[in-house]
């Protein structure tokens, strides 16, 4: 069968790292990458929210830096590297952003959690010290809807190494 | 190919080269007609350009590949007229014989892809020359002779391989070296068209040949204008440096008075309907000889011609070369014998020759035994490369191009210490004596299509244009020419036109591959998926609707079924509805469809592209009935509509134009058919014409922006951002393409790159756009971004753009991959006179499908309402593009907007 106009390049596989494991796949290019790791890899670590990129749920680091999966088709990450929050932490040792969510209990549904990790994780990719505000201003774009900010904040200054007034 | 900027070891940094030739040069009848270099003025260039002038050579050398670009520009240059500027042929001497001119250009081709060439000389006079040069000793002996040192110390240490006949290769080899031992330090100098495409012109008409013989070919002799057999880098010629020594090559001689042989003895067997084996036969004294060409020609099995395998666009011949190059001592029995019969196979539409097979006899002399038949595979390989496959020297427009790689090249590490064996031409192919090779294939060219070359090379573009030149000199004679355009006028003008009998549906392999790719490249520019194929539909099958106001019109079924397709089409049909604009059964079209650009391609992009749609998949489909309303459904009155604004006529280059504007402007006007949506239209539908010419309109609820100088873009275009965003979707000073643009970009990104570039230099002198951006344009970007600041009394619209946009449209804390690339304050839609496409990008979001690295953007129709739209975008255009008036009716455009995208299934 000819390919359909919305995706010329239908027949052609997909191949993706994720994880550190290279993934082949008979999927469009055009399918958004949250499809693909939940519903092809079973990656349920990144969640579903808005769908437009505007709560952060599906967060997932592409070459270490934010990507918002609903909004970013699978085609574009091909050549990169995809993490999700399963491939954060190293065997069974947690990563230090998990660690500290854990330790001050930055939860209430948990349904943000996955994007509030992933934004942390990013942030400190690129700059280890951050102040409170860098931090604040990393989270802006996440949503939280049970109002647990003072205790993902505090989570989040823990995993950067500052104490709850935003101090070194 | 070199891709690393810049030296590797830091004690000489590389620099780069670029030359200035003379306004008048060319080698014609036994003299270099050259202007003379009178007055340099360098005033206005950097401090660190260095001009090199030598005799009437001229070349810039500056740290980096633009900075000597710029330099070039900006060297003014004072040159004579030059003197003896006549062009002079020998008169042919009157008689009764039989006569017949060949030529022999000087240079077979600028290059076969753009490279860089590398020299370094060392303060001890020895010389290295890195890229694709080919390392032979007439080059060694060349470059000597012009840098005045011995050959010894000449080491080229290039990848080029040796070809039949020279390249312009050796002359950017003699450029940089000049410039190397001028400034001391290594110079990379860039092998691409101009100036070297320029050069091999120049050099084009180095050698004719006047054979004459009698009637039956015998008692022949050659008439040599000039006494060129291999024409030395014109770097020797400009400097005056040249010797009398370097014109003499005794392989090149035998190449060339072999060809002019066999070629006039192939031509009298045609004239004499003689078959040219037993011409030569009859002709050849020597009995070694003779016997020789009997056993290859029972061997290639002469008398049984070649079949042919059915496919329409293939043509196949034979012919026979022989040549007797005799020994040094000059003993006639001595010497060596060849006997070559060549098959070749020739694609009619690209002009592409392939040597299906070769038979090659070598007989080394009377001392040896008879010399075997030469195991073919090898030489026929190196042949088809070296021989068949090289560029023209003026590429024609509708030649399809090549990768471009403009990466830095890196310097060679260090001297060689001992040249390498030196390379004979085609060294690899042993001790085969080459001298039939050329007019082996001039030969079997000849048979395969009737058409005799004169003259190598034998490049697909000179082989399309000579069958093309063919069939125009058998459909139009001068004479009825005149009849023919009145009759032409009047089958225009008359309304009702007949039906093109229906044939049955062409097998899909009746044409080779290599047309059908050349298909699908036409269809890729020409975007036909675009608007054949419906939403969600299948590729080219039709049903896509088009909002006119004349009416709702559906695009066609394009694919090769017989019943709703166009399996039925002659080919004659086809080209008829693509240049007329009528339907086989005789029916007018409508110019939605564009015949009206699409009568430019050329013979060959047209007969590909019927191949390629053949070839495809067949799919039932009945196109959707026009809703248009009275008169306009009335088809014939088209017929009224083509005499007043459709010319029938292929594209015509422009001469005083490069060949990458000329091809440029091939795409852009013919298949890529840009001006339908880029120039607004006339109330009959018709392209307006003059300033309104690529003036930018709106075309199914879009804003297809203007083309032209008055572009609306906060940042000017370069030639360059304009391929960065054809090549890839998005350029860093303007933005992302989307809406019909989206579907362009990713047909564009199947061409070759040299194709978009071409485009892109095309649309750049459309508004007078520069080279690449300047300091100007990069000041322009800043002053945008300081500009815009959060606007007072739009706090609805700054709510939504914080909820909906932020995210990706706003600086964070970290870089996201997400995020877009460019500020908003540098998108042209925002500073526009109309808000329709920012509008349309926010309800229907931004996607290319096809273009992975493009960018994306969700579409927010389901989740903002009109009222928020609109508080949107005036939020955006007030903080964005702070200079411009605020937008008006921007509710009612939202509301109409969003009725067309709820339409949409």
């Amino acid at each position: 069968m000819p390919a359909t106009n919305s995706d010329r390049s239908q027949d052609r596989e997909l191949r993706l790292t994720v994880n550190g494991e290279d993934r082949c796949l008979d999927v469009a290019p055009s399918t958004p990458l949250l499809y693909v790791l939940r519903n092809d890899l079973s990656l349920n670590g990144p969640k579903f929210g808005c769908g437009l990129g505007e709560c952060g749920a599906c967060m997932v680091l592409v070459d270490g830096r934010a990507a918002r999966a609903c909004v970013l088709p699978a085609g574009a990450v091909e050549g990169h590297s995809v993490t999700t929050l399963e491939g954060l932490a190293d065997g069974d040792r947690l990563d230090p952003v998990q660690q500290a969510f854990i330790d001050e209990q930055g939860a209430q549904c948990g349904y943000c959690l996955n994007g509030m990790i992933m934004s942390v994780r990013a942030l400190l990719n690129e700059n280890p010290a951050p102040s409170r505000e860098a931090l604040v201003r990393a989270l802006d774009h996440n949503l939280c809807r049970c109002g647990t900010h003072q205790e993902i904040l505090a989570a989040a200054c823990r995993a950067a190494g500052l104490d709850q007034e935003g101090d070194a | 190919m070199s891709r690393l900027p810049r030296s590797r070891d830091g004690d000489q940094p590389l620099a780069y080269g670029r030359v200035v030739r003379p306004p008048v040069y060319r080698l014609d009848a036994r003299a270099f007609v050259c202007s003379q270099l009178l007055d340099v003025n360098r005033d206005g260039l950097d401090d660190d350009v260095t001009v090199v002038t030598d005799g009437n050579f001229v070349g810039v050398v500056a740290p980096t590949p633009e900075a000597a670009r710029r330099a070039t520009n900006r060297l003014r240059l004072r040159w004579s007229t030059p003197a003896g500027d006549q062009r002079g042929t020998p008169p042919a001497p009157a008689s009764d014989r039989l006569q017949r001119g060949y030529e022999w250009p000087g240079r077979l081709g600028w290059g076969i892809e753009p490279d860089w060439v590398i020299a370094d000389c060392n303060p001890q006079g020895a010389v290295r020359v890195d890229g694709p040069v080919a390392d032979t000793d007439r080059l060694r002996r060349e470059l000597a002779c012009l840098l005045e040192t011995d050959p010894t110390r000449i080491h080229l240490d290039g990848h080029g391989e040796a070809r039949v006949g020279r390249q312009g290769s050796d002359d950017a080899a003699a450029d940089a070296a000049l410039l190397a031992r001028a400034v001391g330090q290594p110079v990379a100098v860039r092998l691409e068209p101009e100036p070297y495409a320029l050069d091999a012109r120049a050099l084009a008409r180095a050698r004719r040949l006047r054979v004459s013989g009698a009637a039956d070919g015998g008692d022949f002799q050659v008439d040599d204008d000039l006494g060129y057999v291999s024409v030395p880098p014109l770097a020797l010629w400009l400097t005056g440096r040249l010797t009398d020594g370097l014109l003499r090559d005794p392989d090149a001689a035998a190449l060339q008075y072999t060809f002019v042989q066999e070629s006039f003895l192939d031509e009298v067997a045609a004239a004499l309907g003689e078959d040219p084996v037993a011409l030569r036969l009859r002709h050849i004294k020597d009995p070694r000889g003779r016997q020789l060409l009997q056993s290859v020609a029972s061997q290639a099995a002469w008398d049984r011609p070649a079949a042919n395998d059915g496919r329409a666009d293939l043509v196949r011949g034979r012919g026979v070369a022989y040549s007797h190059r005799p020994s040094e001592s000059g003993d006639a029995g001595s010497g060596t014998r060849s006997a070559w019969i060549a098959d070749v196979e020739v694609n009619t539409v690209t002009g592409g020759v392939r040597l299906s097979r070769l038979v090659a006899g070598q007989d080394a002399g009377a001392d040896g035994p008879l010399g075997p038949l030469l195991d073919s595979t090898p030489l026929r390989a190196a042949l088809e490369q070296k021989l068949l496959g090289m560029p023209d020297t003026a590429p024609p427009a509708d030649e399809w191009g090549g990768d471009d790689d403009r990466h830095l090249p890196v310097k060679p590490a260090a001297m060689p210490p001992a040249p390498r064996r030196p390379a004979g031409p085609l060294a690899e192919t042993g001790e085969v004596d080459l001298s039939p090779a050329v007019a082996v294939v001039a030969n079997a060219l000849y048979d395969a299509t009737g058409v005799r070359f004169r003259s190598p090379p034998f490049s697909p573009a000179r082989v399309r244009a000579s069958l093309q030149a063919r069939r125009d000199r058998g459909k139009r004679r001068w004479w009825w020419a005149a009849g023919l355009a009145l009759t032409g006028l009047l089958a225009t003008l008359w309304p009702w036109r007949a039906s093109l009998a229906p044939i049955s549906r062409p097998a899909a392999n009746l044409y080779s591959a290599e047309t059908i790719e050349r298909g699908r490249l036409v269809a890729e520019a020409g975007d036909c998926a675009v608007c054949h194929t419906a939403e969600e539909g299948l590729t080219n099958v039709g049903g896509r609707p088009f909002e006119t106001p004349f009416g709702t019109l559906y695009s066609t079924n394009l694919t090769p079924d017989p019943d709703t397709g166009i399996g039925n089409w002659s080919y004659a049909a086809f080209e008829r509805a693509m240049r007329e604009g009528i339907s086989r059964d005789g029916r007018h079209l409508y110019p939605a469809f564009p015949y009206t650009d699409f009568a430019k391609l050329s013979d060959a992009d047209m007969q590909a592209l019927y191949a390629y749609l053949m070839a495809q998949p067949a799919v039932a489909a009945p196109a959707p009935d026009n809703d248009l309303r009275f008169p306009f459904n009335v088809r014939s009155m088209m017929a009224g509509w083509n005499t007043l604004f459709h010319r029938d006529r292929t594209f015509q280059p422009d001469p005083t134009r490069s060949p990458q504007w000329n091809r440029g402007a091939y795409l852009f006007e013919g298949a890529g058919h840009c001006g339908a949506c880029h120039t607004p239209r006339n109330l009959f539908g018709a392209e307006k014409t003059g300033e309104a010419r690529l003036a930018g309109t709106l075309v199914d609820g879009w804003e297809a922006p203007a083309l032209t100088a008055n572009s609306r873009a906060p940042v000017a275009w370069t030639e360059e951002s304009l391929f960065q965003y054809l090549r890839t979707g998005r350029s860093d000073f303007h933005g992302v393409a989307g809406g019909p643009m989206a579907p362009v970009v990713a047909g564009l990104a199947e061409l070759p790159e040299t194709d978009v570039r071409a485009i892109a230099h095309y649309v750049a002198t459309q508004m007078d756009a520069p080279r690449s951006a300047t300091e100007a344009q990069q000041q322009q970007a800043r002053k945008r971004l300081a500009a815009s600041a959060e606007p007072v009394g739009l706090e609805a619209g700054q709510r939504v753009f914080d909820g909906a946009c932020a995210s990706c449209h706003a600086d964070g804390a970290a870089s996201s991959f997400t995020g877009a690339q460019q500020s908003l304050a540098l998108n042209t839609n925002l500073h526009s006179e109309r808000p329709d496409n920012v509008i349309q990008s926010i309800l229907g979001g931004v996607h290319i499908q096809g273009v992975a690295a493009a960018g994306s953007m969700p579409a927010f129709s389901h989740s903002l309402s009109n009222r928020q739209v609109s508080d949107l975008v005036h939020y955006l255009r007030a903080r964005f593009a702070p200079g411009e008036t605020p937008w008006k009716d921007v509710g009612r455009t939202v509301a109409e907007i969003r009725r067309e995208h709820n339409q949409q299934p």
